[in-house]
């Protein structure tokens, strides 16, 4: 058989949204393990002491990447039908800022929001309250905004036919990308040592 | 050589994977080319026992009244035909330029021709490059005209069927077309279609929406 099962047939809806609950539980646990439910830990990276985050985050990107491309140069996976989200390249910036901005304020982005109040944290809670009345805020503002969200847009474009080079190079250079990262984390870590909080 | 070996730390062995393997992907090549798909008649066969490979024209046109946006319709007709009357949303691609059309096949992809089997022609053509999500519109234009312009409708209905009837009015009135009772001469109404012709519904949230419908004409 091969992949992606849903898009073959395998399962149908209903048993997706089952399995998609089963990953995302398993996603949310390996990242409490990982110590993201703790939104010091979380950031710690932005003090440079403690780049866990980075680490894991670039770990599971490199891992993924180096998978499908594997798994779909064999053959097993069907990468054409990998859903690729389009691009719209100026509200995604903003749209990524802003996540950065209020991930350095409050210490979570949302997935992690939710690991946190699933351990029982008061500040994970407070920050899904948070999500919860921003997506109504954005609903009602959508109408003004709506000029924002589209503006710019790309389609479902990836790296390669962006820079017009093969896979297997944007493959190599997110690897090197990722060992020079992990790298300069332990060298920032050793540097920005003595910002560390008694307490950790 | 194996004292390099020792010294290396658990993960740095897992990064000097990862390096090898993304050294490995540079001369590996495209992964796309090693999933291409050849014709599963089994699988073909059960997705048409699954009548998975086909709309209704009433569920077509919940989905446009629905504003949805998740779908590409494409009108297989004759550039005439479809300049003449086209089913709001569609976009004109005769069959030869369907091959040539940048369709991804995560697409939910809709083909209509005037009675289906030009329709049912592509949707094969279509499964043969991996297309197998592709659906086409059952019956055609025809059943469109039938089932949503023009839709015949009891003269004497049961008290159950009243609900299911105001809705088929409501749909063919927001298409511009007219419900039929029994008696009247269906044919002589039809000729009268020209109002549709622009209530094609502005495409919301996808700012691709009306630029593609003028790529296949």
């Amino acid at each position: 058989m091969n992949a992606p099962f849903f898009k073959f047939g395998a399962f149908n809806e209903e048993i997706s949204l089952v399995i998609a609950v089963l990953i995302g539980v398993g996603f949310g646990f390996f990242l409490e393990r990982a110590g993201f439910g703790n939104g010091r830990k979380l950031a710690a990276q932005f003090y440079g002491y403690d780049l866990t985050v980075f680490k894991v985050m670039f770990s599971a990107i490199v891992t993924a990447m180096l998978g499908l491309f594997y798994l779909s140069w064999i053959g097993y996976v069907d990468l054409s039908l990998v859903y690729v989200s389009p691009t719209y390249l100026v509200p995604q910036i903003l749209g990524g800022l802003l996540l950065g901005v209020g991930f350095a304020i409050g210490g979570y982005c949302p997935g992690t929001s939710c690991v946190s109040a699933a351990t029982g944290r008061y500040d994970g809670f407070v920050y899904l309250i948070g999500i919860v009345f921003g997506i109504f805020v954005f609903g009602e503002m959508f109408s003004i905004m709506e000029s924002l969200y589209s503006a710019t847009p790309m389609g479902s474009i990836t790296l390669p036919q962006l820079f017009g080079v093969s896979y297997g190079m944007i493959v190599m250079l997110v690897v090197f990308m990722a060992v020079g990262g992990f790298i300069f984390a332990a060298w920032a870590e050793k540097k920005f040592a003595h910002l560390r909080p008694e307490e950790q | 050589m194996s004292n390099f070996c020792n010294r290396l730390t658990y993960h740095q062995w897992l990064a000097l994977i990862a390096v090898v393997l993304g050294l490995f992907a540079f001369v590996a090549g495209d992964p796309y080319s090693g999933s291409r798909i050849t014709i599963d008649t089994k699988e073909l066969a059960s997705i048409v026992e699954g009548k998975v490979d086909h709309v209704t024209a009433l569920e077509l046109a919940d989905w446009i009244i629905q504003e949805k946006t998740d779908y590409r319709l494409i009108d297989l007709r004759t550039e005439d035909e479809y300049s003449e009357y086209h089913i709001p949303t569609a976009e004109c691609v005769a069959l030869p330029d369907l091959m040539e059309l940048p369709l991804q096949r995560t697409e939910n992809i809709v083909l209509y021709s005037e009675g289906g089997i030009h329709s049912a022609q592509a949707w094969m053509l279509l499964a043969a490059r991996g297309f197998v999500h592709s659906k086409m519109l059952l019956g055609g234009f025809e059943a469109w005209q039938d089932s949503v312009l023009f839709p015949t409708l009891p003269e004497n209905p049961a008290p159950s069927e009243l609900a299911a009837i105001e809705k088929l009015k409501s749909v063919s009135a927001h298409f511009g077309g007219a419900p039929q009772t029994g008696g009247q001469a269906i044919s002589e109404v039809k000729r009268t279609i020209t109002a549709p012709k622009n209530t094609t519904p502005t495409a919301t949230g996808k700012p691709s929406g009306g630029k593609k419908k003028k790529e296949g004409c």
